[in-house]
């Protein structure tokens, strides 16, 4: 089979990229023990032990952690709170923790795997700030390694559209006031012309 | 005014107050919809960002010294102490925070080992990064034997300078005689392996080993105690 040099070009690029790729997952070792005599513990850097997002669902936000295997992170050091002005968020409501006992620290609740929390929100800026919330939470690696409390500004994101079938209430609200529009134009119409009669065109 | 006036106006105002409340009730101008999760940042993300996904090991590669960085912090009773002053020791130099549960739990064998490996010129030395009435107290009640430092940004300075730039609570720096760093380790220290890495320091104080031959017989080392440890 006869392959033009384009194909040929593009075949080698991609093989090219796919050693490259490759090479980068083989060599990827925890940025703190390259180059160093320590430990064979692949620990994680701390934003990819614990991934978190958020979403917007109506009048609260869903806080989201996806915590990897092996860590955890402890209930009572999770906190929200408003970082763009003019918004209010109430404390964060979780779901029951697993108990860990520590020798020295006692029980303790703690969360594997993922966890999600709930908070209500108030906008008073109406809308003329993007929406940031301001996230501490704190966790450690069952090997026995604890990250310090981690402080996070995040955008929360809209809720997919898929999510919900009706349309965005921010819409709706739209078409409502240009429904109110026409008809306030409308009642305007009639009530200029009551009792008038239209003026011929005076053809 | 004719009933189909007032049902026309009835509409209106309606139509109005709801809309408005929306509005106002979501906040949600247009410009704010679609926007993304951009943890970390700091200025708006554009429609285009995605939910970054961390990749372990992407992180820039810090540069952990030959050598014990020179530094200086304050002891429990505030007195600047630099760590010059244990020059011609090898040292167990503990990063550990009063919070954190591993760094804890590792204390009684750290107390342990200072006491055992002194008089071959080991010494251990915490730095706690920490307040230092904190630290006092705590060190009080779990009678901590060996000096200890503590700070804040000045405690995490002196990690980075160790290379560990985004902390991690306990790592533990050893040192031969001469300040050169032998073995960074990240995590909990056991018995096991703490004997492991002060063993083969001793065998570079006693000019048995070079450091290139400790490094790699403290990589095998570990790595055969973790296969033990998988293995159960």
């Amino acid at each position: 089979m006869v392959r033009s040099p384009r194909t040929r070009a593009w075949r080698t690029a991609s093989l090219l990229l796919a050693t490259v790729a490759l090479a980068g997952i083989v060599g990827a070792r925890p940025w703190w023990l390259r180059g160093v005599p320590a430990n064979g513990q692949d620990f994680l850097p701390p934003d990819a032990a614990f991934r978190v997002s958020a979403q917007l669902d109506g009048k609260r936000v869903t806080v989201r952690w996806d915590i990897a295997h092996g860590y955890y992170l402890y209930r009572n050091k999770i906190h929200v709170a408003a970082e763009s002005p003019d918004l209010i968020v109430e404390p964060l409501t979780l779901p029951p923790g697993a108990l860990l006992t520590d020798r020295y620290f006692g029980p303790q609740e703690v969360y594997y795997r993922r966890v999600e929390g709930h908070a209500a929100y108030t906008r008073l800026d109406f809308g003329a700030h993007p929406m940031q919330i301001k996230l501490t939470y704190q966790g450690c690696a069952e090997a026995g390694l604890c990250y310090p409390p981690i402080v996070k500004v995040i955008y929360p994101t809209e809720m997919p559209a898929a999510a919900s079938p009706v349309a965005a209430p921010g819409t709706q609200a739209e078409w409502f006031l240009i429904l109110a529009a026409l008809a306030g134009f409308l009642a305007a119409g009639l009530a200029l012309r009551r009792g008038r009669a239209l003026p011929s065109p005076g053809l | 005014m004719n009933r189909g006036l007032l049902a026309v106006i009835a509409v209106v105002a309606a139509a109005g107050w709801y809309g408005a409340h929306q509005l106002v009730s979501q906040g949600n101008p247009r410009g704010a919809s679609g926007i993304r999760v951009a943890v970390g940042e700091t200025s708006p993300p554009s429609a285009a960002d995605a939910i970054p996904t961390p990749v372990p090991g992407a992180l820039p590669a810090p540069r952990i010294p030959e050598r014990i960085p020179p530094f200086t912090l304050p002891d429990l009773s505030g007195r600047p102490t630099a760590i010059s002053a244990y020059d011609g020791r090898s040292l167990i130099i503990n990063f550990w925070a009063t919070w954190c549960a591993p760094c804890r739990r590792e204390i009684p064998l750290l107390k342990t080992v200072d006491a055992a490996w002194k008089d071959r010129r080991f010494q251990v030395l915490g730095i706690a990064v920490d307040r230092r009435a904190q630290v006092a107290s705590f060190a009080q009640k779990l009678r901590i034997s060996y000096p200890l430092l503590a700070g804040q940004q000045d405690a995490l300075d002196v990690a980075a300078a160790f290379g560990v730039a985004t902390p991690a609570f306990p790592f533990t720096v050893f040192t031969d005689a001469h300040r050169r760093i032998v073995a960074l380790y990240l995590g909990e220290l056991h018995r096991p392996q703490i004997n492991l890495i002060l063993g083969v320091v001793q065998r570079v104080n006693d000019g048995h080993l070079g450091l290139p031959q400790a490094r790699h017989a403290i990589d095998a080392g570990l790595a055969q105690l973790q296969a033990e440890s998988a293995a159960g």
